[in-house]
């Protein structure tokens, strides 16, 4: 996996209170740090590269527009950034409607020497991707955020609001679900 | 497989998925949007300034204005829109003042201005104002010889001396009544003026008692004053 850059930390604070004062080198550094994260993040939730983009920059927009309400919030920017990006793909699919591409339910059965086993290296990455946009929102966003986002537990546990142990017990079903939808059988 | 061995792989499997890229025309429209959009909010919080400065200033102003009655309100006679405003600075002057000698001083003080207000008001034709002053003068100088008669209580050497300081301001006072009687010629100003001599003199007379035998130290000796040393040191202007 290509990485996305680096890793969302505390380390943001400064640069953040450099926004705050107006330095444009503090917006640019912030906006290269998390913009092509925010892009994969979406374009993985929507799975159109148009809306995708609207999102990610409205995301960032309104990231770096509203640090005051970002002080208040008493979480890192990363994941306030990623709370915003969630909150504008729910939106979109209020406005727009859950757009699914492709289902691998008509997709054709992937060979295995055992049948009711999964082929997973012959799995192709868009076959995954349309397969985890089959899941619950909440298994769409923990699969995401923790591997292809590459996020530590604790770091989806703090986007989503739950604690550790709540989201890799929801890591554990999302998987589950995961190869039922790739093995074309209903999910739970 | 063990159903943990094949969600670890398919985890691994997810690791390894490529990243979708953004276009990099995707990432520079990006930023000339999100800029253009802090610019603007900047912009947007500049504005708010100016109001806060606004907002600053109309503070200060108000500051400013109120120490400026407050000056203003030292000097001012009974025909004067700060007149009231020095009555109520007078009042905690007093609330403040403590010890018989202080007090004394206090009274003394406030008749002295009582008595400048009156030569000011008679001066302006304004006899009715002129009379307002003298009572609360006379006020004045029965509740110096108040705080006298109980000093003398407590200590009748102090309580002497305190009675001849008392004794003093008032002669210095009635040459001024007198002078003052000599000018006026209408006749309620002249009228106001020897009521205001008569009231004196019997303050210093309150003040000669003995504090024990006086039967009732609260009453003013013209009848006017409050008496009991808690009256208002400022007559309230009547216009």
């Amino acid at each position: 996996m290509r990485p996305l850059g680096k890793a969302a930390s505390d380390d943001d604070r400064p640069l953040i209170e450099r926004v705050r004062k107006g330095d444009q080198d503090a917006v640019r550094a912030l906006y290269e740090r998390y913009f092509d994260r925010i892009y994969n993040y979406v374009y993985a939730r929507l799975g159109r590269a148009e809306d995708a983009e609207d999102l990610a920059i409205d995301t960032m927009t309104r990231g770096l527009t509203r640090l005051d309400l970002f002080q208040d919030q008493g979480v890192a920017f990363s994941s306030w950034i990623y709370r915003i990006a969630h909150n504008a793909t729910i939106d979109h699919y209020r406005r727009h409607g859950k757009v699914v591409l492709v289902s691998l339910e008509h997709a054709p059965a992937l060979e295995s020497a055992d049948p009711s086993e999964l082929a997973v290296e012959q799995l192709s990455n868009a076959d995954l991707h349309t397969a985890i946009r089959d899941l619950t929102d909440e298994q769409q966003q923990v699969l995401i955020l923790r591997f292809f986002q590459d996020l530590t537990a604790a770091q989806v546990a703090s986007i989503m609001g739950k604690s550790v142990g709540a989201v890799q017990a929801l890591q554990h079903r999302a998987l589950g679900s995961l190869e039922r939808v790739l093995q074309g059988r209903p999910v739970n | 497989m063990p159903e943990i061995e094949r969600l670890e792989r398919l985890a691994e499997r997810l690791r390894a998925v490529e990243p979708y890229v953004p276009p990099p025309g995707a990432k520079i429209r990006g930023w000339n949007l999100v800029l253009a959009a802090v610019e603007q909010s900047n912009t947007a919080r500049l504005r708010v300034h100016p109001i806060r400065r606004l907002v600053l200033a109309t503070l200060a102003a108000t500051v400013l204005l109120v120490a400026g009655a407050v000056a203003a309100s030292a000097d001012s006679l009974p025909d004067s829109i700060f007149y009231p405003l020095k009555g109520v600075l007078e009042n905690t002057r007093g609330a403040l003042t403590f010890g018989a000698s202080d007090q004394l001083a206090y009274h003394l003080d406030l008749a002295r201005t009582r008595l400048t207000e009156a030569q000011a008001m008679f001066a302006r034709h304004r006899v009715d104002l002129a009379d307002q002053a003298l009572s609360a003068l006379d006020d004045q100088l029965n509740d110096a010889a108040l705080v006298i008669q109980a000093e003398k209580q407590s200590d009748p050497a102090v309580g002497a001396a305190m009675e001849n300081r008392l004794r003093q301001e008032i002669a210095t006072h009635d040459a001024q009544l007198a002078g003052l009687q000599g000018q006026v010629t209408n006749p309620t100003a002249l009228n106001a003026i020897m009521q205001a001599r008569d009231r004196a003199a019997q303050a210093l007379q309150t003040a000669g008692k003995n504090g024990k035998s006086n039967g009732n130290p609260g009453a003013s000796p013209n009848g006017s004053g409050q008496g009991n040393g808690t009256a208002s040191p400022h007559p309230t202007p009547k216009r």
